[in-house]
């Protein structure tokens, strides 16, 4: 019987904690997240509220809660254009002639020497700030790890008996990718999959941060992080509840996809 | 005989190190220094201009950077909002209040080394009438002429008479221009001011160096640097850590404690002309019912929403004037606080659960207030969506210029702006006869008529609710201790810098 993964382990209970806080919010909040109370302005942590609440007036734990749902949105959407985009890419290059592979792998390095931020900055200014340029410009940017993840994986593949036989036995490049590739490339896909999920959380939360990512009042931790900022001398109580949320949830895709990596890694096979 | 030229070399080396260490010395961290010695001063503001041209672009932050620094206009407002001479000595006004007089400076020069004559000036109000795009122009149409008597002596007669004119000349339509240097208006300003234009980094500040050709009194510093910043939060630290001398505007003023309880700094609180406006779009079907507008004013506690969005500092007005203005009267009354009235009004005229866009300028006050805007209207059955625009070139283009809103927040800090906020060409399109009338009575009647019909039109744009005043700004400065000359109240366009001192 095999021993359980301590990283998946912790990282699976994180993420799951994060994805059912997140489904909850949908049907229940202790408050609703967005209303504006004046009178109830800046108040400590009490049974009433548990995390208090910031100078709107609103429920912090509300804010906290349904700000988890941005959080999944913007990785989902962000880490599925990258696989879309960066899976096929990856498979491609691997399968194609080199001067093609050359092409595309050299587009790569083109786009991730441009950093992040700075792409998704020109997205918010040129597009508007919203949660979903945020999310593409995120997306795009991991484009190119995704697709030399998969390309190196690919390659492998393609060196592989079963895939010789497939080629000399005259069967088309795409059946061969569908059919061979793509299955045995399937774990790199989730270890990616979870690692950019933390980088995108983490970026999102560093765009509301600036400005260009979800705007008011959707919840969003980096957001709330921002409006903390007054207050980090008379209530630093709101900069650490989302800072906190931010740092769980990074470290659960994080600990989520080293936990997967060991799970899937041949490499790894013995010391397990 | 070689070392003598060397020993010359190093001791000539080393007198001007110690002269250029000495003059370093008097610079921005000494104190004592008289006025003229070498020093600098770091300001930072919030919401730079789009461009540095403000006969063709709108934005009160040209006319705060250039005005009374980088020109001059014949006359100029004071602290107490007395009208007092700038670049004409004096002037006289004819029995039939058509006919101004006015006696030039004969000292005057631009800063491209043209003297100013009353030919530049009359070049100037005609500039304003032919070449400028924005809608302040409006205010010049009233000249029916203007001559040069002499290179000092100055006749504008106007087609009929108006109190609103001569104040107007105090804004930046009353600036004035070189003949010779009107090319490159939106890089290179040229005017007869304290200060002339040193560099402009797009995105970061705008250095101002003193003009050696000035004709007046030569400001205390050499280099003003007006430094912006997007985040309220960066603003404070900046001056925290020394980056800035004063922050002229505070955006943040939950953060205010951290200085109030410092001896290195002080903090200045006055009043400001800065009407928050939520403006509304009154071209809308949706707002062409008054007991909508109505109903929008008094779905908003203003005093909860001050306390939230700007931790209860500024003023409630109730209408568009400050009360700076002599027809000041609160009408905070007109529309109080009342969610079970606005609720009716709303289903009275058939928009409750209607849809509105409220586009906000990303200015931090904007996006504070927004959020109690639209969580107090959606109490009261309204859906609102808030829509962020970059400030200034976002906003200005699509709120400001197309009018393509339904909902927005600015502060409106040009002075006595009643008359140019609701007009049908302004972008809160409120086309209101009865409005105009008392505006265009109060121009030509005497003192007490123009006070008493300004009042009344401030109580009419407050009763039809042509928009709604969420508060006043406070003007909110913070600076180092030895920095003297900072204005109490700022109620004019200009953030003049020729007072400033470090003591």
């Amino acid at each position: 019987m095999r021993r359980l993964n301590p990283s998946l382990v912790a990282g699976g209970v994180i993420v799951l904690l994060i994805v059912v806080t997140a489904l909850v919010s949908f049907v229940w909040t202790p408050y609703d997240a967005t209303l504006v109370d004046p009178a109830s302005r800046l108040l400590k942590p009490s049974w009433s509220h548990w995390f208090g609440t910031d100078k709107f007036g609103r429920d912090v734990l509300s804010q906290i809660m349904v700000g988890s749902r941005t959080t999944l949105f913007v990785g989902i959407v962000a880490v599925g254009v990258a696989a879309v985009i960066g899976v096929p890419l990856g498979i491609l290059a691997a399968m194609s002639r080199r001067w093609s592979s050359e092409v595309i792998m050299r587009s790569n390095d083109l786009l991730l020497a441009f950093p992040a931020l700075l792409l998704a900055i020109m997205f918010g200014a040129v597009f508007g700030a919203s949660t979903l340029t945020a999310m593409i410009a995120i997306g795009i940017a991991s484009i190119p790890s995704f697709a030399r993840v998969i390309r190196s994986g690919a390659l492998q593949v393609m060196r592989t008996e079963y895939v010789l036989a497939a080629r000399a036995a005259g069967r088309q490049p795409f059946p061969i990718a569908v059919r061979h590739v793509l299955p045995n490339v399937a774990s790199l896909i989730t270890v990616q999959a979870s690692v950019s999920f933390a980088i995108a959380v983490l970026a999102e939360a560093a765009l509301s941060f600036l400005g260009y990512g979800t705007p008011p009042p959707t919840p969003s931790w980096g957001r709330m992080l921002q409006e903390s900022q007054e207050f980090l001398f008379s209530a630093p109580r709101l900069a650490v509840f989302p800072g906190l949320a931010i740092a769980l949830a990074v470290l659960g895709f994080n600990l989520l996809g080293d936990g997967l990596r060991d799970r899937f890694d041949p490499k790894l096979e013995d010391r397990r | 005989m070689k070392s003598y030229p060397t020993r010359a070399v190093a001791l000539l080396a080393t007198a001007g190190l110690l002269v250029v260490t000495a003059c370093s010395a008097g610079s921005s961290t000494s104190s004592g220094s008289s006025p003229g010695a070498d020093q600098s001063l770091s300001i930072g503001l919030v919401a730079e201009p789009a461009s540095l041209d403000f006969t063709t672009t709108d934005g009160a932050a040209i006319p705060q950077a250039l005005l009374g620094n980088v020109y001059n206009g014949l006359v100029k407002q004071d602290e107490t909002g007395k009208i007092v001479p700038d670049l004409a000595k004096s002037w006289t006004v004819s029995p039939d209040r058509k006919t101004y007089t006015f006696t030039l400076v004969d000292n005057a020069k631009f800063t491209n080394g043209a003297a100013f004559t009353a030919a530049d000036a009359v070049f100037s109000i005609n500039q304003v009438k032919t070449k400028w795009t924005t809608s302040l122009k409006a205010a010049m149409d009233v000249v029916q002429n203007a001559k040069a008597d002499s290179p000092t002596k100055l006749t504008v007669t106007l087609a009929k008479p108006s109190n609103d004119w001569l104040f107007r000349m105090t804004t930046r339509i009353g600036a004035m221009f070189s003949q010779t240097g009107v090319d490159k208006l939106a890089t290179d300003p040229v005017g007869t001011g304290p200060y002339k234009l040193g560099s402009w980094k797009r995105g970061d500040s705008i250095v101002l160096q003193r003009s050696d050709t000035y004709w007046g009194t030569k400001p205390f510093f050499n280099q003003v640097t007006l430094k912006y910043f997007k985040d309220p939060t960066a603003l404070n630290n900046a001056l925290l850590t020394g980056t800035i001398n004063v922050v002229g505007t505070v955006q943040a003023p939950e953060a205010l404690s951290q200085f109030t309880s410092n001896d290195k700094y002080q903090v200045i609180e006055g009043t400001t002309n800065g009407e928050v406006l939520l403006s509304f779009n009154n071209s809308r079907p949706v707002f062409k019912d008054v007991r909508v507008r109505q109903a929008i004013r008094q779905a908003i506690d203003h005093k909860a929403l001050l306390d939230t969005c700007f931790a209860g500092r500024g003023k409630l007005i109730g209408s568009m004037v400050p009360p700076t203005d002599p027809w000041y009267e609160d009408l905070t009354s007109v529309a109080p606080y009342d969610l079970a009235k606005a609720k009716s009004l709303l289903q009275a005229a058939g928009a409750t659960g209607a849809s509105l866009r409220l586009r906000l300028p990303t200015l931090p006050y904007a996006t504070s207030c927004g959020q109690v805007v639209k969580s107090q209207l959606e109490q009261a059955g309204l859906k609102v969506t808030i829509d962020q625009l970059e400030f200034p070139a976002a906003w200005l283009t699509t709120v400001f210029k197309n009018a393509d809103y339904d909902m927005s927040i600015i502060a409106h800090v040009e002075p006595r702006d009643l008359g140019a906020v609701f007009n049908a060409k302004y972008y809160t399109r409120y086309d209101d006869p009865t409005l105009q009338a008392l505006l265009a009575s109060a121009d030509a009647g005497d003192e007490a008529t123009q006070v008493a019909d300004m009042k009344k039109a401030a109580r009419r744009v407050s009763e039809q609710a042509a928009g709604d005043w969420l508060f006043l700004l406070p003007n909110l400065m913070v600076a180092e201790k030895n920095i003297t000359g900072l204005p109490q109240n700022a109620i004019t366009e200009s953030f003049d810098l020729s007072h400033l001192a470090r003591s």
